[in-house]
C-alpha cells in the first residue's frame, strides 16, 4: 500500500497557512505545519507559502533560523515548492522596500512587474521549456495576486503569464520549484497543480 | 489574458447571512460559511464577506467566522470587510482565512492606518470600499454607520491616486438588492481613472454585468443576493457573457482536479 506523503509547511509567520494545509488535505497529503527543523526532517516535501512584502518576511525566516536550514533542505535534492512569496523568496534578491537578500535557492531577482501596478485575478497560464510537471494545467486560468515577478534566467523559467507581455510565474531548479500564483486558490486547476508538481518531484 | 471577475457577496449581520436590500432591510438567509461552500463548489471567481455591522458596533472583524471560513478550505479567493480598524487586525484577518481585506469605515476614521496596512499586507491585498452615489453630478459618499453622504474627500481620491489600495469596491448603496439597477454613472465617475473597479450593487442582468464589464476601468462585477438564489447562477452568468473576458463555464465541480 502506499504511503500518503507529508508536506512540511514551513511557519515562520507570515501569510495564510490555513489554505495552504486545508488544501494539501484535500488532496490527500499529510501536514506539519512548523518552524522546526526536526518536524520538517521528517516530511516528504518542504512547503514555503507567503503572503505580503519581501522584506519582512526575510526577516521573519532569519530571525526563526531558519535560512541555512531552507537552504541545505534545497541543496540536498528534497522536494522543496515556494508559493506566490514563497516562490519570490527562493531568489538571489528581491528590490522590493530596497535591496533584500533573498535564499538564493534560484538564480534570479524579484522585480516590480512594470507592465501594470499589480497583477490581481485569473489569468492563463502557460508552461514552457518543455518541464512535464505544470503541463497539465497548461492554458488553464489560475489566480494571482501580487506585484512584483520573479525575473528568472529562461532556463530555470517553466512558466509565463501574460499582460501586455509574457512573464515568468513558475521557475524550477532540479528538485525546488516556485509557482507565483495561488494553487490553493485556484480550484481544480490549483489542485492539479499541487498534485502534479508534488507527486512528480517525489517521484523524481 | 487577464480575466475579468465575478465576485460572489455574502452579507453578513448579526453573525448570518442575510438579503439586503439597499442597506436598509434585510432577509435572513443562512449561515455564512454554507454560503460560501456553495459560491465556492459553483466556480465563482472571488468570495467577498462582509460583515456590515461589525464596524458601527465597534466589535472588530468576526474572526469566529473567520475560523468557521477558514475550517472549509475554500478553493476561491476570499476576501473579508467589516470592522478591520488596524493593521494588526487586518493581518489577522489575512492569517485566519481571507486573502484580501476590504476596508470601508477605516477610511472615514484613519486614513494613515489604511496606508499602514498596505505596508503591512502589500496593496494587492487592500480594497478601498465606497458606497456611493450620484447626486447633482457629482459623487457622494456614505458613512454606513451616520447614515450621512458627503463629499469624497481628497485624501481618500490620494488613497487610490497613490496605489495604497489596489482596488475601489464601488457600491451603489441605493440601489443594492435592486434588480439591474446598478448606476453605471459611479464608474465613470470615480475620480481616479487608473484604478481598477469593482462593480457593486443591482447588478443582477447579464446585460447590464455584460455593459459594466466593457469599461476599461471595471475589473470586476460582484454580485450579492442574485448568485443565491440557484444553483450554478455564476456559470449561467459565464455562458451568457459570451465575448466577455471571463473564465468559460464549467459545470463540473470546482473542488476537485
Amino acid at each position: 500500500m502506499k504511503t500518503r506523503r507529508t508536506v512540511g509547511i514551513v511557519d515562520y509567520g507570515v501569510g495564510n497557512h490555513v489554505s495552504v494545509w486545508r488544501a494539501m488535505h484535500a488532496l490527500g497529503y499529510r501536514c506539519r505545519v512548523t518552524e522546526e527543523p526536526a518536524v520538517l526532517d521528517g516530511t516528504d516535501v518542504i512547503l514555503l507559502p507567503g503572503v505580503g512584502a519581501f522584506p519582512p518576511a526575510m526577516r521573519a525566516i532569519e530571525s526563526k533560523g531558519l535560512v541555512e536550514y531552507l537552504r541545505s533542505q534545497a541543496r540536498s535534492g528534497k522536494p522543496f515548492l515556494g508559493i506566490c512569496l514563497g516562490m519570490q523568496l527562493m531568489a538571489d534578491a528581491s528590490s522590493e522596500f530596497g535591496i533584500t537578500a533573498g535564499l538564493g535557492l534560484i538564480p534570479g531577482r524579484v522585480e516590480p512587474l512594470r507592465q501594470a501596478a499589480w497583477h490581481i485575478g485569473w489569468n492563463t497560464f502557460e508552461a514552457v521549456g518543455g518541464d512535464s510537471l505544470l503541463r497539465r494545467i497548461d492554458g488553464q486560468s489560475v489566480y494571482f495576486n501580487h506585484s512584483f515577478v520573479f525575473d528568472a534566467p529562461s532556463e530555470y523559467c517553466v512558466g509565463v503569464a501574460r499582460l501586455e507581455r509574457p512573464f515568468c510565474v513558475a521557475v524550477r531548479r532540479d528538485n525546488v520549484v516556485g509557482l507565483q500564483f495561488h494553487p490553493e486558490k485556484s480550484q481544480a486547476a490549483g489542485r492539479q497543480a499541487l498534485r502534479s508538481v508534488i507527486d512528480g518531484l517525489c517521484d523524481a | 489574458m487577464l480575466k475579468k471577475r465575478l465576485v460572489g457577496v455574502i452579507t453578513v449581520r448579526g453573525g448570518w447571512a442575510v438579503q439586503s436590500f439597499g442597506y436598509r432591510r434585510w432577509l435572513p438567509l443562512g449561515r455564512p460559511e454554507v454560503l460560501a461552500q456553495n459560491l465556492d463548489r459553483w466556480g465563482v471567481d472571488e468570495i467577498l464577506v462582509q460583515a456590515v455591522d461589525r464596524s458601527a458596533s465597534r466589535a472588530g472583524p468576526d474572526f469566529e467566522l473567520l475560523d468557521r471560513l477558514g475550517r472549509i478550505g475554500l478553493s476561491s479567493p476570499l476576501i473579508y470587510g467589516g470592522g478591520i480598524a488596524s493593521v494588526s487586525d487586518a493581518a489577522r484577518v489575512v492569517q485566519s482565512a481571507a486573502d484580501r481585506v476590504v476596508v470601508d469605515a477605516l477610511m472615514h476614521d484613519d486614513a494613515e492606518e489604511v496606508r499602514r496596512i498596505s505596508g503591512h499586507l502589500g496593496a494587492q491585498a487592500v480594497i478601498g470600499a465606497l458606497p456611493l452615489a450620484v447626486h447633482e453630478g457629482g459623487l457622494r459618499w456614505l458613512d454606513h454607520r451616520t447614515g450621512r453622504e458627503g463629499e469624497l474627500r481628497p485624501a481618500i481620491v490620494e488613497l487610490f491616486r497613490l496605489g495604497i489600495a489596489s482596488e475601489a469596491l464601488v457600491i451603489d448603496w441605493r440601489h443594492e438588492g435592486s434588480a439591474g439597477a446598478f448606476d453605471e454613472r459611479l464608474l465613470e465617475s470615480f475620480p481616479v481613472p487608473e484604478v481598477p473597479l469593482i462593480a457593486f450593487g443591482g447588478l443582477s442582468e447579464a446585460r447590464q454585468i455584460r455593459s459594466v464589464l466593457g469599461s476599461a476601468r471595471v475589473a470586476a462585477a460582484a454580485i450579492g443576493n442574485f448568485l443565491n438564489y440557484s444553483e450554478h447562477a455564476v456559470q449561467r452568468y459565464r455562458q451568457q457573457l459570451a465575448g466577455v473576458p471571463v473564465r468559460p463555464a464549467t459545470f463540473s465541480s470546482a473542488g476537485q482536479p
